[in-house]
Parts: C-alpha cells; sequence; structure tokens
C-alpha cells in the first residue's frame, strides 16, 4: 500500500514537472506529437477537401519499439494455486490453508520474493477480468500480510483471462483458471 | 488577404446560387427508413488509359463491394450494362442516359484510370440517370498502392451524395489475437471491408485493448512486453511509441476525450480499479471515478462531457453513466446479471454494451439515460461480446466465440445484418472501429 501511494507520487510529481516544462505547449494534442514522417498525400481535384488521406494505404509495420520480453508457459510452483468462485475475490478456506504454506516458506526463507499472479476464466470482458484478477491478487497478497508475512517479499501482476491455465470452455476448466497463482522470484 | 476571403465568399455564395446542390446533400435515400428504398446504381467498366487492363472491372469490383456493404444499393450486374464508356465521356460526350435507365440504373458511376510509373491518376464520376445530371465528380492522384483507398473515398462520396451521411469505407478495425501457437496476444488492424489485415505488435507478449485516438493516428494500448503492464500510445503510420500510463497495477485504456487531450483508462491501485484520465502530452493524472468496487472500461460520450464505464460496486458489473465533474453516477444497465464493455455511439443516442442474459453474453444497446434497452446480437449456440460502433454509428463490430471458434463481425446496429470480418486467426478480441477517414 505505501509503495503503491509512494509510487504514484513519484509520479505526479513527475507528471507536474512536465506539465511546466511544457507548459507554453499546453494546447498541444496527441495530433502534433510524434516522430510520424509527413505522409505522401493522395491527390485529389477539383474540390478541395481537408488534409489528403494518409498515404499509409499497408505499410510495412516497423517493429516495436523495443524487442519485448516473451511470456513463456507458466512457471511451475511448489504451491498449490488458490481459487476462486466466479466473479469473486474472497480467499476460501482451502486458499487459506495454501496461504498459511507459503506464509510458513516466506517467514523462513527471509530472503525470498513472491510474486502472487492472479488469473480469471474467460468467461466476461477481458478489461473487467483484468481488474478482478488484480483483485484476486491483492487480497492473497493482504492474507498473507495479515499471517506476518512482510508486505517488502510480495508483489502482484494480474493477467486477467489471457493466461488460462486449462483451455477447456467447461466449468471444470473454469474453476482451475479462477486463481491466484504463486511464482517464487 | 481580406479582399480575397470577401471574394472567395462571394463566389461561394454565388455558386451556391447557381447550384443549390451544393449547399445540402440530396437526400435521395432516408438511412432512417430500415428495409426502405434502395438506390438501383450501375457501375460501369472503367476506362483505362496507360495501365493495367484488369483495372477496367477491378475499380468497379472494389467500388460495388463497398456499396454492397451498405443496405443502400442495388447493384445493376454489369452483364445487363448495354453502354461501353470510352475516354470521349470524359470530355463532353454525354451518356445514353436513357438506356442506363432501360436496365433499371438510377444512378450511374464511370471512371478513367491511368497509371505511367508509380503514378496513378483516377477521374470517377456519378451521375443521375434520371436528370442525366453530373451528381459529383473527383480526380484523384495517387501511388498504385493507394489505388483501394482513392476507390473507398469515391464510394464515400457515392454514400453522402444519397444519404448526407459520409461512408467508412477505408474505415479499420484494430483488435487483439493469439498469434498462432504463443500464449501471447498482439494487436491487429483490418480494414472495414476484411481486406489489408496486418499485424502491429510482434513481441510475443500480451497487448491487449487497442483504442484509437480521435484522429485515427495513434493506439493506446495495454502492453506486457517488460513483465508488467504498460499503456503505451503507438504511431499507426511510423509505429513510434510512448509510454502513456507507468503507474499502478493492471490497467487498460477505455478511450479518448473527443479534443485528443486526455486519456481514460481503468487503473488498479491496491487491487482497487478506479478510473483516471491522463493528459497525452505532459502525463498529469486525475481521478475521474473512484469507489470500492471495480471501475473499468470508461467511454467517453462523443461530446466530451461524460463517460459510460462499468462498477462492480452493486455486486455484479454494471454500466454506469458519469457527468465528468459534476458528482452522481446513474447506472443505466438494469441490475441483473452481468453487463460490461460500454461502447458510446457518435451521435450520443445510444451506448452498445455486453450483457449475460440466459447463460450467454449478447450485445445489447441502451438509450444513456438508460431508457429503452434493445438486444442486439445474439447467438443461441455461443456469446456475442465487446461492440465498438462504426464512425457513421449505423453498424458495430463485435466478438463472436464458441469453443474454441472465435471471429469479429459486423451488423447493422439495429442487429438486422451481419457478416464476418475476420475469423482464423485464433482468439480475437477487443475489437476497436477508427474514426472516419
Amino acid at each position: 500500500m505505501k509503495g503503491t501511494i509512494s509510487w504514484k507520487w513519484v509520479v505526479l510529481a513527475i507528471s507536474v514537472v512536465a506539465l511546466m516544462s511544457v507548459g507554453c505547449a499546453k494546447k498541444q494534442t496527441v495530433k502534433s506529437e510524434g516522430t510520424q514522417a509527413p505522409p505522401a498525400a493522395v491527390g485529389e481535384a477539383p474540390v478541395k477537401e481537408a488534409p489528403p488521406a494518409p498515404a499509409a494505404v499497408a505499410p510495412a509495420m516497423p517493429p516495436a519499439a523495443s524487442p519485448g520480453v516473451a511470456v513463456t508457459e507458466e512457471k511451475m510452483s511448489q504451491f498449490d494455486d488458490v481459487r476462486f468462485d466466479f466473479d469473486k475475490s474472497e480467499v476460501k478456506e482451502d486458499g487459506r490453508k495454501t496461504c498459511g504454506v507459503v506464509a510458513d516458506y516466506l517467514k523462513k526463507h527471509s530472503q525470498a520474493k513472491m510474486l502472487i499472479e492472479g488469473h480469471c476464466d474467460e468467461r466476461g470482458t477481458a478489461e473487467y477480468n483484468m481488474a478482478l484478477g488484480e483483485r484476486r491478487a491483492t487480497a492473497v497478497m493482504t492474507y498473507l500480510v495479515s499471517l506476518g508475512v512482510p508486505k517488502a517479499a510480495l508483489s502482484t501482476v494480474s493477467f486477467g483471462k489471457e493466461k488460462p491455465l486449462d483451455p477447456g470452455h467447461d466449468e471444470g476448466a473454469w474453476a482451475k483458471n479462477r486463481r491466484a497463482h504463486f511464482v517464487l522470484k | 488577404m481580406k479582399r480575397s476571403i470577401g471574394a472567395a465568399a462571394g463566389a461561394f455564395l454565388l455558386a451556391l446560387f447557381l447550384f443549390p446542390s451544393l449547399a445540402f446533400p440530396l437526400l435521395y435515400i432516408d438511412i432512417n427508413a430500415p428495409g426502405g428504398k434502395r438506390m438501383p446504381i450501375a457501375v460501369a467498366d472503367v476506362v483505362v488509359g496507360p495501365g493495367d487492363p484488369s483495372l477496367s472491372r477491378g475499380i468497379p469490383k472494389i467500388l460495388s463491394d463497398d456499396l454492397a456493404l451498405t443496405d443502400l444499393f442495388d447493384l445493376v450486374p454489369p452483364t445487363a450494362h448495354i453502354e461501353t464508356v470510352t475516354a470521349a465521356h470524359f470530355s463532353g460526350k454525354p451518356l445514353s442516359f436513357p438506356g442506363w435507365k432501360m436496365i433499371g440504373a438510377e444512378a450511374v458511376v464511370i471512371g478513367k484510370v491511368e497509371a505511367r510509373g508509380d503514378r496513378l491518376s483516377i477521374e470517377m464520376r456519378l451521375y443521375d440517370a434520371t436528370q442525366g445530371t453530373l451528381l459529383v465528380g473527383k480526380r484523384y492522384t495517387g501511388t498504385p498502392g493507394q489505388l483501394r483507398s482513392i476507390v473507398h473515398r469515391f464510394a464515400n462520396e457515392i454514400v453522402y451524395t444519397f444519404t448526407g451521411v459520409r461512408g467508412v469505407f477505408g474505415t479499420e478495425i484494430a483488435f487483439t489475437a493469439r498469434s498462432g501457437k504463443s500464449r501471447g496476444k498482439e494487436l491487429y488492424i483490418v480494414g472495414m471491408d476484411g481486406q489489408d489485415l496486418r499485424k502491429v505488435t510482434d513481441n510475443r507478449s500480451f497487448n491487449l485493448f487497442p483504442r484509437w485516438s480521435p484522429d485515427g493516428q495513434w493506439l493506446a494500448y495495454t502492453s506486457f512486453r517488460t513483465g508488467t503492464p504498460i499503456v503505451y500510445l503507438r504511431n499507426v503510420s511510423s509505429g513510434a511509441e510512448k509510454e502513456v500510463v507507468r503507474f499502478g497495477g493492471s490497467k487498460a485504456p477505455g478511450g479518448f476525450s473527443p479534443d485528443g487531450e486526455w486519456l481514460y483508462a481503468g487503473v488498479s491501485q491496491a487491487g482497487n480499479s478506479d478510473i483516471y484520465r491522463v493528459r497525452v502530452v505532459g502525463g498529469a493524472v486525475e481521478k475521474v471515478v473512484e469507489g470500492w468496487g471495480l471501475e473499468v472500461s470508461p467511454s467517453p460520450s462523443p461530446d466530451g462531457r461524460r463517460i459510460a464505464f462499468v462498477s462492480d460496486r452493486g455486486g455484479s458489473p454494471q454500466i454506469y453513466v458519469k457527468t465528468i465533474g459534476v458528482a452522481g453516477e446513474m447506472r443505466i444497465s438494469n441490475g441483473a446479471g452481468y453487463a460490461t464493455s460500454p461502447s458510446w455511439s457518435p451521435a450520443g443516442d445510444r451506448i452498445a454494451y455486453t450483457v449475460r442474459s440466459g447463460g450467454r453474453f449478447i450485445v445489447a444497446t441502451v438509450a444513456p439515460d438508460g431508457s429503452d434497452s434493445r438486444e442486439v446480437a445474439s447467438a443461441t449456440d455461443g456469446d456475442c461480446e465487446d461492440p465498438s460502433f462504426s464512425p457513421d454509428g449505423r453498424s458495430l463490430v463485435y466478438t463472436y466465440r464458441k469453443r474454441d471458434y472465435s471471429a469479429l463481425k459486423i451488423m447493422s446496429s439495429d442487429g438486422r445484418r451481419q457478416r464476418t470480418l475476420v475469423s482464423g486467426l485464433g482468439d480475437v478480441g477487443s475489437p476497436a472501429w477508427s474514426p472516419g477517414r
């Protein structure tokens, strides 16, 4: 919690400085940004129209700005997943048991860092599931902290419905996919 | 300067006097009358100067395919055409309009193309066959690679001439697809006619939630390529990128303000997602909606004064509308089940969204005050989700999913006509229709 808030202040502070530094260019919009080469025009006559259509009818896409990190298959974990009900983020009885095992491990291994991944089943909208996965991962983190695990040892990330454990389309698969997954970093 | 403006204004007024049709489009087709009269139109073979002879039918084919995507025209088949159009028809020789009328055409399109090296020159004309008058004529120049885009532009002129609303030919849809056997998802763009499919990202990570800037030059999206989610702005032509939202955990852009200055996004902090807006230039952050629930998927209204968004504050995800800067939010979905992914229509009069009904997801539209809810896309054997309006408001693109099969589909916004836009690309999602061109 504390980490998140202080990070946000850093972002705000940077934003304020950035804003001040571009104060005179405030009216700029996304239109005038970037390094885009001026598009070659489609000529049109006789009626003069607003700027001709951009030339890029089928440009070869330049590679992404950075090469990127490939997402690998899910890392095996020595800890069970914590499972959730549909559209819920409460840590249930069996999940609390798993969290107890994880908490004991982290208290014994004080150098260990644990990433908690939040996941959802395939039903519903991707954006909502992304936020729901974050809430699930955070619920597990909060419970681990209540068991005495230092917050600094924990972090969360949500993959929403993007990384199903079981690619099936029935309740059996969905139940496995609604989970918090532990990854030792 | 002043004088030339005055002269121009005078010339314009004179033009209005002489050609009153310049002032207002001719409303031949009432687009608000579903199943109403369709315009019988003939698209003649194009005269090819120097250039590839196959353009003679190729150009009319592109144009006819465009017109056939609307519900507005009946195309008179080329086999029925009885007059061969020649270069002389572009220098004063009249068409035999009674002949075109005889085969049922009330409008005739003729064209002329010349290709010299890397230079393409195309002239297109639309005639009223009854009056024998030129309704609109355009001369285009460009490169051979711009052929389709030029023909789309004239197709938009034709739709505008008959309806008063610009067509959407040449617009594009951005979406996500799982790439092959990779577990990642990449961004793709496809033309609204299903042509010109191309991959935008290629980093085998998760690249999600594409949203167009109002000028159609940029896509905002979330990428996991560094290991944690960050929202980027990507220039669609050049591929240049910049980070725009870094703070918080999970994050998804929802849409831009109409002036392009703000990007709205759902961002989680401490597990709780709220709605923020971030200045595209400068990066200033404002919280727009907060609460104990998950608040996601902000969709700005076309006038920029309100947003529609999703919140589960009432126990399940529902659609709410809020006026920016004013306290209070109104739920507009009915409170039952599961309602997500709002998309505001360009005219501001409808909001399309996904709702769970009888165990299936369907697409519905509703007025922004919550009244007049209508189901527009559903399937007995699968789910219809994630609607996004075309810039003319006449169509919606959405995902259809049935077990391992998924596709993007386009339908008229009243749900009457449907066609498949993309299939066979694996798991596709989050379609976003580009602004008008």
